[in-house]
């Protein structure tokens, strides 16, 4: 057996790790770092650059022919750079989400007050995933912050604006699901006929507005 | 997809048969919006068949796992690529694997047992559309003539190379061992998102949780239970499960085409 360590990378606070002769994993001890890091290769756009797929935590690279060791030069820098002002999308959301009593009586808020912080805050899409146009939220207020519910629900409506740990988001799609429902929206999350399929994509700033 | 992929006449399902549905290439270049590449699980397969009618390659054609009987209402020129498969046609001439063959309007195919591999492809030149009970025809402009000679069926050596993934420090000493020594059999349970292989375990070293990160076409996601599921057509764009291996690119047709119940080992790639 061979111990496969990952490369020692010389920059602290970034691990490049082997995915196969077409693809990097880069992994970052933060979220900022991670979306640093994702902007500046969206931004740059090296050429035979497949997919850029950030997460929590991580940085995916897939390339077809691309200069290996550019992307590894660009997934080692983690210098922060300044939140993207990417296109603005408004919400329009109904707030008579299942959960709204209950997110109120954890936060120790009224629903209102619930909402209020909800609407006021401007958010960014850190990355998508889950299923399509699902987009993972950033901004939401700390006094919002809680963990997702103890018991997922079987299904979510498509349309179901939520809330968990750090995140907010927009159920694309139904789907079984464990966070907590706020309201819902009609503006379409995905379709796949388009050839830009997802209206909310890594980048944009979103806004919630209450109807 | 032109207007006469909406005109009668079109393909009538008699039999939809088990995993049937029309599939294109897939998409590439959306997995940061949530979205893995889809399309035709074995996608050479698909292109080989397209090629044989005329259609640009990665046109919409058939998939299914056997079980399938069409009746086209009009003359319609097909190919069948993938899986070898029990063929017949009443009312019109034989279908043989990889020969591009003009199938009479009201004749009826029958795609029966898939024999030697997990998917079968049906190109239609003119390529489909999915209307459940019937499949629409003239989803895509051919782009030449029909193919005047045949294809020939791969050999898959149910051997697939492997290279390191992303989370290999996450296992146990043996696990590369275990990985590549293991006589693997594809489970009953797989399907278009993966296929779940049976066998053998696969042991942790560090037992945390990992945050979701991104999953690739061939990432081998190793789930608490340790066995391991190589990431098909439709796999999910991000999972919490450690990956520890990816199935080299050119190898993945042999996990597209094994069926529950086939065997196959992994060996380094390098």
């Amino acid at each position: 057996m061979t111990r496969h360590a990952p490369a020692p990378s010389a920059v602290p606070g970034v691990r490049i790790l082997p995915y196969g002769p077409d693809a990097l994993l880069a992994e970052y001890d933060a979220l900022d770092a991670v979306l640093s890091v994702a902007a500046r290769l969206r931004r740059l756009a090296l050429p035979g650059v497949v997919d850029v797929v950030a997460a929590m935590r991580t940085v995916l690279v897939v390339h077809d022919g691309a200069d290996r060791e550019a992307v590894v030069a660009v997934l080692s820098d983690v210098r922060l750079e300044p939140p993207e002002a990417g296109p603005l999308v408004v919400v329009p959301v109904w707030y008579d989400g299942p959960d709204l009593a209950e997110v109120a009586a954890a936060t120790r808020r009224s629903e209102t007050e619930v909402v209020a912080a909800h609407t006021a805050a401007e958010y960014r899409v850190a990355f998508c995933g889950f299923v399509p146009g699902f987009a993972y939220l950033v901004g939401l207020p700390p006094e919002l912050h809680l963990p997702r519910r103890a018991t997922p629900r079987a299904r979510v409506p498509a349309g179901s604006v939520a809330i968990a740990a750090e995140f907010s988001a927009v159920y694309p799609s139904a789907t079984a699901g464990g966070w907590h429902l706020l309201g819902h929206t009609d503006l379409p999350m995905w379709d796949d006929t388009l050839a830009e399929p997802a209206l909310m994509v890594p980048g944009m700033r979103v806004r919630f507005e209450a109807r | 997809m032109t207007a006469a992929a909406d005109q009668h006449p079109a393909v009538q399902v008699i039999a939809r048969g088990v995993a049937t549905s029309v599939r294109d290439g897939g998409r590439r270049g959306l997995a940061h919006l949530g979205r893995s590449r889809g399309g035709a699980v074995d996608p050479e397969a698909l292109h080989t068949a397209n090629r044989l009618v005329g259609n640009p390659p990665d046109a919409p054609g058939i998939e299914t796992s056997g079980g399938l009987v069409i009746r086209p209402e009009r003359a319609v020129l097909v190919a069948v690529t993938g899986s070898q498969a029990d063929m017949t046609v009443e009312l019109g001439p034989p279908l043989g694997w990889g020969v591009p063959t003009a199938l009479p309007a009201g004749c009826t195919l029958r795609v029966g047992r898939l024999r030697g591999g997990a998917r079968l492809y049906l190109a239609v030149r003119g390529a489909v559309v999915d209307r459940r009970d019937t499949f629409g025809l003239g989803a895509v402009e051919p782009v030449d003539d029909p193919s005047l000679g045949t294809a020939v069926p791969r050999r898959l050596d149910r051997v697939v190379r492997v290279w390191p993934g992303p989370r290999l420090d996450w296992f146990d000493d043996a696990a590369w061992t275990v990985l590549t020594s293991t006589q693997w059999t594809v489970g009953a349970d797989s399907d278009r998102a993966g296929a779940r292989l049976d066998g053998g375990a696969i042991g942790r070293r560090i037992a945390a949780e990992l945050p979701s990160e991104a999953l690739v076409e061939g990432a081998i996601q190793i789930p608490p239970d340790g066995r391991p599921i190589v990431m098909l057509a439709d796999h999910p764009v991000t999972g919490g499960y450690p990956v520890i291996a990816v199935v080299d690119r050119g190898d993945l047709e042999v996990i597209a085409q094994a069926s529950p119940g086939v065997a196959i080992r992994f060996r380094s790639a390098r």
